[in-house]
């Protein structure tokens, strides 16, 4: 049985946070830990692309990446994954993350794309580099990217 | 934002820290005054870091803010000492405008608005994924297409000869090197040739309604309440994924050169270097995706016109006007100072606009100088302009390229909250076909600049001059 979905916008909006940006589409997180940080980083891809509730559990995908900056894993991690979305037609409701060393193994949890169930929310062309923010804060992890749509 | 009044359309970012010459911005006092605060004066600053830069950082009046480059930004750099920036270039490789005519008169498509609506929302895919317009294409033919551009189109009859010499360098930029995109751009668009995507972009079905200048109108094949179509659309996803990966790939490299950039996204390495050749043909191999693209976007619109109106061919007359790209970087000679130098022209969000006389231009078109086109926000109007001698001298050949986004994305969604902004559209006579209601949202009107503020700037700088104004009936929206 696939898990039903059950999640809002309002869970979404703990998650992450849309921010201003005139031409282009910006988000901010945060998060107890850096292993959290890149999970809510990749479900904050998928809410912006479809309407995560319609999203249902059913197949596992992995995705790996590495790279010596956090900057760089954040933007490798979510170019990575809309890949996924864009070339394979995968699109996930929930992930979970395994740091090891400079590399991230993602695993997302989700179901093949079908713009009749999935309420599709605009494209997004790529991640950008402009103002990308990965960092380690007394509060916690925080990060800010912005995307091309 | 330290700016200097230069004249009632021209202002000077003075040169100052890190940047190699002033920036200048083409805008009205009014302009101005919304800008002063916007990061978008801040990125033309950033841009004039670029070594190798020359004359100046240009910023035209629809600039907004961007990611490294504002968008509606011009920076030429020398061929030779110059740095290549696939953000001065961006995400939508020669995103671009593509302007038919037919032989129809808005009266007599008018009963029928709703059936071409559909036809060409039927016939051309747009939104997410959008695919399928024609067969698949292999890789093999997906790097003829990045090879050739239009002219791949022309062999699969999806074009003639004379819609090739009315594209900017004839739907096919030299030098491109299909075999440096990588498979997996390739993949993402392999089944995007003839798609709209979604976003900003869009089919425009409109009706001359303002003539300016009628011997260059005659010369365009133009005339009052003549039914046109304007196509604004890219390189889709091979295209996003070309910059993409030759972005990782030079800001991983910039420091080889010790190249130091105020902004990641600005990233360059010189064009001289492997990495910037290799941009560049890769560059000019998405680019000619582009080309193709709407050239069988336009071919398609065709078809849909025949099949919705029940005309021939003749009938329809359907002919470009012209297709210009807004995103690229180019190699072109212009006067620096007193001397005449090769730059390589970065123009994000800009569009070129040679002047009369130009040897680059078409025969028929070259007495009257370059069609530009403008499209506007969906509900008022888009513009037909042609290029002025002074672009030469002063904007290296180039001029605006849309209205200019007003709002963000956000602003504009919660602005449209609770309102049908079909049935609004419909009052102003527009006709929406769109896939999404979040797309008609974030591209409302409102959510604009009005484009004719912009090419009016344009026109007092005397860089490009109005032609025709087209009134938007029927919009297909990804």
């Amino acid at each position: 049985m696939p898990t039903r979905p059950t999640t809002t916008q309002s869970e979404d909006a703990t998650l992450f946070r849309e921010f201003e940006h005139t031409g282009d589409l910006g988000i901010e997180l945060t998060a107890p830990t850096r292993g959290e940080l890149f999970r809510r980083a990749a479900i904050a891809l998928a809410a912006l692309l479809v309407e995560r509730a319609s999203v249902a559990e059913i197949e596992r995908r992995e995705v790996a990446v590495e790279a010596e900056a956090d900057l760089d894993l954040m933007h490798d991690l979510l170019t990575e994954l809309l890949v996924l979305f864009t070339v394979e037609g995968f699109i996930w409701r929930d992930a979970s993350v395994k740091e090891v060393d400079r590399s991230l193994r993602v695993t997302l949890r989700g179901e093949p794309f079908d713009p009749a169930r999935h309420p599709f929310r605009g494209e997004i062309k790529a991640v950008t580099y402009h103002q990308l923010v990965v960092e380690n804060s007394p509060d916690g992890w925080r990060s800010r990217v912005i995307f091309d749509v | 934002m330290d700016l200097i009044k230069l004249n009632d359309h021209l202002w000077e970012i003075p040169q100052t820290g890190a940047m190699l010459v002033p920036g200048r911005v083409y805008a009205n006092a009014r302009m101005i005054e919304e800008m002063r605060d916007d990061p978008a004066l801040t990125q033309v600053a950033n841009v004039a870091c670029l070594p190798g830069i020359v004359g100046y950082s240009l910023a035209m009046p629809d600039i907004h803010w961007g990611y490294g480059f504002p968008i509606g930004g011009v920076a030429a750099v020398d061929a030779r000492e110059g740095v290549i920036s696939p953000g001065g270039v961006g995400y939508d490789i020669n995103c671009g405008v593509r302007l038919a005519r037919t032989n129809l008169h808005f009266n007599s498509v008018e009963p029928k608005i709703d059936r071409l609506a559909d036809a060409l929302f039927n016939t051309i895919p747009a939104g997410v994924g959008s695919w399928g317009a024609i067969p698949g294409l292999s890789i093999g033919q997906l790097k003829d297409v990045a090879r050739e551009g239009a002219r791949w189109a022309l062999r699969n009859g999806y074009a003639n000869e004379r819609d090739l010499e009315h594209t900017e360098e004839g739907g096919m930029l030299a030098g491109a090197d299909p075999d440096l995109i990588s498979e997996r751009a390739y993949q993402r668009g392999s089944k995007q040739l003839g798609t709209l995507g979604s976003g900003n972009h869009f089919l425009e079905v409109s009706r001359v309604d303002e003539i300016y200048d009628s011997k260059v109108a005659d010369a365009l094949g133009l005339e009052l309440g003549q039914v046109t179509v304007l196509i604004h659309s890219g390189s889709r996803g091979l295209g996003h994924q070309t910059c993409d990966d030759y972005l990782k790939l030079i800001v991983r490299a910039m420091a080889r050169y010790e190249i130091k950039l105020p902004d990641r996204q600005l990233a360059a390495v010189p064009i001289s270097s492997p990495e910037g050749k290799a941009y560049l043909a890769a560059m000019a191999a998405a680019a000619n995706f582009a080309w193709c693209n709407r050239q069988v976007m336009m071919h398609l619109a065709e078809q849909a016109f025949l099949q919705a109106l029940s005309i021939t061919p003749k009938e329809l007359s359907f002919e470009l006007v012209y297709d210009v790209c807004h995103n690229i970087a180019k190699f072109e000679e212009h006067s620096v100072g007193r001397h005449q130098q090769l730059v390589c022209v970065h123009r994000k969000g800009a569009t070129r606009a040679f002047g009369p006389g130009h040897p680059a231009l078409p025969e028929a078109l070259r007495p009257i100088g370059q069609p530009v086109l403008i499209p506007g926000d969906m509900g008022r109007y888009s513009f037909v302009l042609v290029g002025l001698e002074t672009a030469m001298r002063e904007t290296f050949g180039s001029s605006c390229h849309g209205a200019g986004r007003l709002m963000s994305r956000m602003k504009a969604k919660r602005e449209a909250a609770g309102r049908d902004l079909r049935a609004e559209l419909n009052a102003l006579g527009v006709t929406v076909r769109a896939h999404t209601r979040a797309g008609i949202a974030e591209e409302m009107p409102h959510a604009y600049k009005d484009v004719a503020e912009v090419v009016q700037v344009m026109e007092a700088a005397r860089i490009t001059r109005r032609v025709a104004r087209l009134k938007p009936f029927a919009v297909i929206k990804g």
